[in-house]
């Protein structure tokens, strides 16, 4: 049991994406291949093991052990605040972390001149932390989805939110006024793990590392 | 009726509170080996008194109360070293150096509540007081992989840092508070990326950069040393690292240096810390179950200058790293359990008597039940054995609860000491 490296990985795009990045220093799990409704994935001959687990659980399992490593987006390590090791930006899953407002607000709003706003989030605390420093008192309203919604039914005057392309938001009527954080998925790892499978898990990290630096493999 | 605890504490029954006793003997006799005597430390402080020995990180997160005899604020310490320190400093004072104290005790601390984490904690540790220099601190190191070693843990490292060196490229930078805090935050982290994006505009030279990108990767085996060497140039530093190869050198002369991993980047000491730092991990359990380091400064704030170095275990960690492997070991239960069906009990009294003299752990049923019952419940209660005396037969049958397999005995065979479980 004690000689497996375990992932904690978020389903879905970015559990793809993780695992190509891995495939590249050899880290596989064929048995990943037809994944039905399985949650823990393993490699028997390599002694490896692989969660799926939902991305804002990610950094709780390796804090607490139950896997050495992770992957997920900084906007969750920054919201989340743990005590682990984010040793390496991985590089995919490219987004920011921005605050916005409808377009109409935009058109004479100065954010120098905030002073008490009220942002709806899924992120309270990165939000929080964002205007406390700029000295601005925020009320904030968490929610759990379809966060660009709030400004148009009067909920909260201001998002905070994630944003890739920004398609979701112009379509909502929504500019982005300030970026808080640009993001990307990060490894992270857990401090005992780094400490007592060390020759491993810093192998892998040195890997890693240099394939990234080689960029992304043209495919196909 | 509502009987709730508060989160963030524990109650212990018996079957893990034997295997808290158990790592609480074991880890003290180790200690006792080393020539270390035990203090008690007082469970309340003035919290004027206390903070003297705290910095920021633990005075945030101590419990306060009001005194209604004096008005003032008393404090639950939160750690037990400033409390040692203050008592070498002060009652101790006159005593001739060095001490070799150990202690254990409960310490509160207030912590982020829903992330699972204790408030509770249960440290067991010890404190060598007057003593400068390597051999001291390899004491230290030597003593808590002894002790691991002694409760049957596997599988274990001691990480080694040094505040020294990491002051030695974190000092004199020219960082604002909110900048320095940034730098530390992201090496602490090990997040190379996000500590080149910090230092992006700052006004530093090259060697300082490259001293800081360095960091977040000086961590492995001896081999680190050598690479902290050539990338680390400060003369601070290089001292610091003189200072571990010697440490290093004298853990070999022990024996135990394949437990020993250096993190030269490694930023989570107390406050009070001032040289060699470590933590135990377990391999399997998240965090560590040690801690400790050099504290040269400590006992000067209680008023009286002493080199010092120390460590604590968390016991609460310890167990839960341990809980299987202490199955076995942490002795729980009780060796016999006295049945009578008879109106006088006064064989079984005196019978129960002769065995606890013989050094067996026996108590009396002395509810009035039946005999498939009293076994029923030395079964589920950690009996290893139900002894039955019948009125008036000489023999008795002894049942082992594990497998329900019967002995006859005789009281002459007890009384004579021929008798053995």
């Amino acid at each position: 049991m004690i000689d497996y490296l375990t992932f904690a990985l978020p389903k879905g795009r970015i559990m793809q994406d993780s695992m190509d990045l891995f495939a590249r220093i050899g880290i596989t799990c064929p048995e990943m291949d037809d994944p039905g409704r399985k949650l823990v994935f393993e490699n028997h001959d390599d002694k490896l093991r692989f969660m799926a687990v939902r991305a804002q659980d990610v950094p709780t399992y390796v804090e607490h052990g139950c896997a050495d490593i992770g992957v997920v987006g900084k906007d969750t390590l920054l919201e989340q605040d743990r005590d682990l090791y984010e040793p390496l930006d991985l590089q995919f899953g490219y987004c920011r972390l921005v605050v916005a407002e409808p377009k109409e607000l935009c058109q004479d709003d100065d954010p120098a001149g905030w002073s008490n706003i009220r942002v709806a989030t899924k992120y309270p605390n990165v939000t929080e932390k964002f205007f406390a420093a700029k000295g601005v008192q925020v009320e904030i309203i968490k929610l759990y989805g379809s966060i660009e919604l709030s400004p148009l039914v009067g909920l909260a005057e201001r998002i905070v939110d994630l944003v890739s392309t920004g398609g979701t938001m112009r379509e909502n009527g929504l500019v982005e006024v300030e970026t808080i954080a640009e993001v990307t998925s990060r490894l992270i790892v857990n401090r005992a793990s780094l400490k007592t499978k060390h020759r491993r898990i810093s192998r892998l990290i040195e890997e890693l590392e240099k394939v990234i630096e080689d960029g992304p493999r043209i495919s196909g | 009726m509502e009987t709730r605890l508060p989160t963030g504490v524990k109650d212990f029954l018996p079957v893990k509170a034997a295997k808290l006793d158990y790592l609480q003997n074991t880890l003290r006799s180790i200690y006792h080996s080393w020539g270390f005597r035990p203090v008690a430390p007082a469970i309340l402080e003035d919290l004027s008194v206390l903070e003297l020995g705290l910095g920021t990180d633990l005075r945030e997160k101590t419990f306060r109360f009001d005194d209604r005899q004096t008005g003032r604020l008393v404090a639950f310490p939160p750690d037990i070293t400033p409390q040692v320190a203050r008592i070498a400093a002060t009652r101790m004072r006159d005593m001739p150096l060095p001490f070799r104290l150990c202690y254990n005790g409960r310490v509160l601390r207030h912590t982020e509540q829903q992330l699972g984490k204790d408030r509770q904690i249960y440290q067991s540790g010890v404190e060598l007081i007057g003593l400068s220099g390597p051999e001291a601190d390899a004491e230290m190191i030597a003593m808590a992989v002894m002790c691991l070693q002694a409760v049957g843990a596997s599988g274990f490292t001691i990480d080694i840092g040094q505040v020294e060196f990491l002051r030695g490229v974190l000092d004199d930078l020219p960082l604002d508070a909110a900048q320095s805090r940034d730098v530390r935050t992201a090496i602490a982290a090990k997040d190379i990326s996000g500590l080149q994006q910090k230092l992006k505009g700052l006004p530093l030279t090259d060697r300082q950069r490259d001293e800081l990108l360095a960091l977040p990767r000086l961590y492995g085996g001896h081999e680190t040393l050598d690479q902290a060497r050539q990338v680390i140039t400060n003369p601070a530093s290089q001292k610091a690292l003189d200072n571990l190869e010697r440490i290093l050198k004298v853990l070999t002369v022990y024996g135990i240096e394949e437990h020993i991993t250096l993190d030269l980047g490694e930023m989570r000491g107390f406050d009070y810390h001032s040289g060699l730092i470590f933590q135990g991990f377990l391999s399997g359990f998240g965090q560590a179950v040690c801690a400790g380091g050099r504290y040269d400064g400590l006992t000067e704030r209680y008023g009286f200058a002493a080199p010092a170095t120390g460590f604590a275990f968390n016991l609460y960690n310890l167990l839960f790293a341990l809980d299987r492997v202490l199955d076995e070991r942490a002795e729980e239960g009780t060796d016999i359990l006295l049945f009578s069906s008879g109106q006088d009990k006064a064989p079984a009294q005196h019978l129960a008597a002769v065995l606890r003299s013989q050094g067996y752990s026996v108590a009396r049923d002395i509810i009035e039940r039946d005999q498939a019952a009293s076994l029923d419940y030395a079964r589920r209660m950690h009996y290893r054995y139900l002894l039955v005396i019948e009125p008036a037969e000489e023999e008795m049958i002894l049942i082992r609860t594990a497998d329900g397999e019967n002995t006859c005995v005789t009281s002459a065979a007890i009384g004579s000491g021929q008798f053995r479980i």
